[in-house]
């Protein structure tokens, strides 16, 4: 948010740039104003607090996918490897926290050496991390094979805080949002990062490699994930490696409503944060509408092609 | 920050040469002391000879124009010299130190060798203070380098461009070309010792104040004692900056000379390679192709065509005619082909069917996954079949009627990709004129194509026409032009002449497609 209000008068190029994200802000308060006049109660804190929370993994695990699109790549891994995530917290954090621990960063080292493959082998990431998909599952389901299990205490009562002044999901969003920030659009490895998705030519020939990079994009990555996984444990109570599979492509379309591309080279933290919320809203305001629930998604997909279509048109007149 | 320390970057006193300049050494434009020499570098790829042997000098505080043709091997000698390629043979010397062959731009001797490329090396989705961090990152202070690189390039941009309107904020895809080019000038030269700036074709997309205001700089540079190697098609701008021009000519520098009292036409000439002579039969054809021109129906004609690319450009085809597109590479014929195969606009008029052999086969020719008669026959496919229905007898007659005819080795059979680079050209040809197309389209489609190959692939070119076959075909090759009826040289998106039948030659068509019209001399000279 704060990247749109920064400049009281932003260039057109800037304003080319940012179009996506405002449309999915319209979106989103157009959104918040439907619920608010079915159910006066959502703008409460507690109301607010229960809207949001639901979208809190996704747009943790929308910045992970935003990452890796950053660099040219997509992760069609990212739903079942938050579910992986959440049956490890729900079993063996329990039983033995530091093997539980050790099990979570060597899910990260498992998407670094993912990267690296990737880059070494020149496999298409799609098929790769949809191949890993499988593997995330395989794991979950040999873990736990039915949903069930525990979080742990102190997981339980993050997921549980209300603090009093504001709604508690905002915080982890925009949190999230802030360190991945400061990494990829204000360090020097996000431009290393960002340099490989738009011209890994230059990027060689200035000496840097971009094998490098692309494994930091992908441990980045993991890190989200797992951020994301412990989220979503906390408000679920259990662990369930299927939890979290519509994420495979809801985490691209936030990518995309919050105005990254397919194409690499572009980070877009703060569009990400409201494309995410945007559309993990859309479920909120169609349940509140009293909309069949085996009608929902098609209405969700609905909205959503509605939101990229104003994102066009928008962008068509600016250009 | 001490980027900004640089020492040819500084206002201080530019006769204060940089320390590696021994003191007191006598620093005339032609006296400095190597930076770095080539000494019989050659560089092949696949069966292409890119280099063969090159002996080159470059020494300090001069600036060494370097002119040649299209694939002289301006571009691998370049990539070799600025340490990102390793050649096969020979050796490249830095400072005297010989540098090993699989050195590549990370090696600390090349840190002082940079270059500015004609197609920029800039990541479009970055900011311009953080293209200068991925190029000149080690000369930047760890934190607070976005502050320290945007300082710098602010400052080296006043400075080589004064008027160049652009912010180091800034991301590099909303530059305007000339914009780009600037700033990719300027992050060549961002480091902390500089001792030889190469520049790629620096003026290609800059207004003529632009390219004069870079070209003081270069003599500020090399007054302070930085060696810069200059390519250009644009003679006579290398030779108002350049001390020494050095002509490349398939592969190897077949001259060397004082810039001063040499004129366009003695490079012109020293440029000038051979005349590939075809064989009599082909020459009495295409002069007698050339009488018949003006009486011939019209095929497909452009009339006045402008846009991107293009300005003013007016040709025609006849029936049966084979009309060739020369000049240096990206003059706008690609544009004409392109409007030729897909004729929307008022301008171009196209009667009959088109085919199209594209250049790039691996990307854009072959289909790789099929066998060899099913690229060959997939557009004569439709015109072949009844009523929608594949007919595999006369199908099969065609596709063994043109293997015979070209001699494909490996048969109709094999797979493409089992295929030597020149069978699969023939193939991609071959598919083109198995088809009913009336005007055929070739862009540049014979290059790294073996000598035998283009000789059965030529002598098809003209069977063909003699059976009324329209031909359009572009080559970055001159030599080949010879086997055309006429040739529209082009030049910065304009026909610059027209040559007819025994008019056609390599070395007319070089002097046509270097020679400045007044106009952009004047532009670029002063």
């Amino acid at each position: 948010m704060s990247e749109l209000l920064a400049s009281a008068l932003p260039s057109r190029a800037r304003m080319r740039r940012t179009a996506p994200a405002v449309v999915s802000a319209v979106a989103l308060a157009a959104m918040i104003a439907v619920c608010a006049s079915l159910q006066s109660d959502v703008l409460t804190v507690g109301g607010l607090t229960l809207v949001l929370s639901a979208t809190v993994p996704l747009v943790i695990a929308a910045q992970a996918q935003m990452v890796l699109m950053s660099v040219g790549d997509i992760d069609l891994g990212i739903g079942s490897f938050v579910g992986l995530v959440t049956v490890v917290s729900a079993t063996t954090l329990v039983t033995s926290p530091l093997l539980g621990v050790l099990m979570l960063l060597g899910l990260v080292a498992a998407y670094a050496v993912l990267g690296a493959l990737i880059h070494l082998r020149r496999v298409p990431s799609l098929i790769a991390t949809l191949g890993a998909s499988f593997v995330w599952l395989g794991l979950g389901l040999f873990i736990l094979p039915t949903p069930g299990g525990s979080t742990p205490e102190w997981l339980a009562s993050f997921g549980a805080w209300a603090p009093a002044g504001f709604p508690a999901p905002l915080l982890p969003i925009l949190v999230v949002a802030l360190v991945v920030y400061l990494l990829t659009s204000r360090s020097a490895l996000g431009v290393r990062m960002r340099g490989l998705g738009s011209n890994p030519v230059a990027l060689q020939r200035a000496g840097l490699r971009p094998l490098t990079s692309r494994v930091f994009a992908y441990t980045a990555a993991g890190a989200l994930g797992v951020v994301s996984g412990l989220v979503l444990a906390s408000q679920t109570g259990g662990g369930d490696v299927s939890s979290a599979s519509s994420y495979q492509l809801m985490t691209v379309a936030a990518v995309i409503l919050g105005g990254g591309s397919f194409v690499g080279g572009s980070a877009v933290p703060w569009g990400v944060a409201i494309g995410g919320v945007t559309l993990g809203l859309v479920s909120v305001v169609l349940s509140l509408l009293d909309v069949q629930s085996n009608m929902q998604s098609a209405v969700q997909g609905v909205i959503v092609l509605a939101v990229l279509a104003g994102r066009v048109v928008v962008g068509k007149v600016l250009r | 920050m001490h980027v900004e320390n640089l020492p040819a970057a500084s206002s201080q006193d530019p006769s204060q040469g940089p320390s590696e300049t021994p003191p007191g050494a006598d620093r005339g434009p032609r006296a400095g002391r190597p930076v770095v020499v080539a000494k019989g570098v050659t560089k092949t790829y696949g069966r292409t000879r890119a280099l063969n042997g090159v002996d080159l000098e470059v020494r300090a505080g001069e600036v060494l124009g370097l002119v040649g043709h299209n694939g002289a091997g301006k571009s691998t000698l370049m990539r070799v010299l600025a340490g990102l390629e390793s050649c096969d043979d020979g050796a490249v010397l830095v400072h005297g130190k010989e540098v090993s062959g699989e050195a590549g731009p990370r090696a600390a001797d090349f840190r002082a060798v940079r270059m500015a490329y004609q197609e920029t090396s800039l990541c479009p989705d970055l900011t311009i203070a953080e293209n200068i961090w991925v190029s000149s990152r080690h000369c930047l202070p760890r934190m607070r380098w976005r502050r320290a690189a945007s300082d710098a390039v602010r400052g080296r941009l006043d400075e080589m461009f004064p008027g160049h309107g652009v912010t180091p904020r800034d991301r590099v895809e909303d530059l305007s070309l000339a914009q780009r080019q600037m700033v990719e000038i300027t992050r060549a030269s961002l480091v902390d010792r500089l001792d030889l700036l190469i520049l790629d074709e620096p003026t290609e997309s800059l207004g003529p104040d632009a390219a004069r205001s870079l070209y003081d700089y270069v003599r500020r540079l090399t007054a302070a004692g930085t060696a810069v190697l200059l390519i250009s098609h644009r003679i006579r701008e290398v030779l108002s900056v350049a001390d020494r021009v050095a002509v490349l000519r398939d592969g190897a520098v077949t001259a060397e000379r004082f810039a001063e009292g040499l004129g366009e036409q003695d490079v012109l000439t020293l440029m000038g390679a051979h005349v590939a002579v075809p064989s009599e039969r082909e020459r009495a054809a295409a002069a007698h192709a050339a009488e018949g021109a003006a009486e011939r129906p019209v095929v497909a004609e452009l009339r006045g065509a402008t846009g991107p690319g293009l300005r003013e450009v007016s040709l025609r085809v006849g029936a049966g005619e084979v009309v060739g597109l020369a000049g240096l590479a990206g003059q706008g014929q690609q544009e004409v082909l392109e409007r030729l195969w897909r004729p929307v606009r008022r301008d171009t008029k196209v009667l009959g069917t088109r085919a199209y052999v594209p250049g790039d086969r691996q990307r854009s020719g072959v289909l790789p996954l099929w066998s060899v008669a099913e690229n060959l026959i997939v557009t004569a496919m439709r015109g072949l079949a009844k009523q929608g229905i594949r007919r595999p007898a006369e199908e099969r007659a065609a596709v063994g009627d043109w293997v015979e005819r070209l001699a494909i080795r490996g048969g109709a059979d094999a797979g493409i990709t089992e295929l030597s680079g020149g069978n699969q050209q023939k193939v991609i040809v071959a598919r083109a004129f198995a088809s009913t197309a009336e005007l055929v389209l070739l862009d540049d489609p014979f290059r790294g194509v073996d000598v035998h190959t283009k000789t059965d692939l030529y002598g098809l070119i003209r069977q063909e026409a003699a059976q009324g076959r329209s031909v359009v075909w572009y080559s970055s090759e001159n030599a080949e032009m010879a086997h055309c009826d006429r040739v529209y040289v082009f030049r910065a998106g304009r026909v610059v002449a027209e040559l007819v039948g025994e008019e056609i030659s390599e070395e007319r068509i070089i002097a046509v497609s270097f020679a400045e019209s007044e106009s952009d001399g004047e532009q670029s000279n002063e």
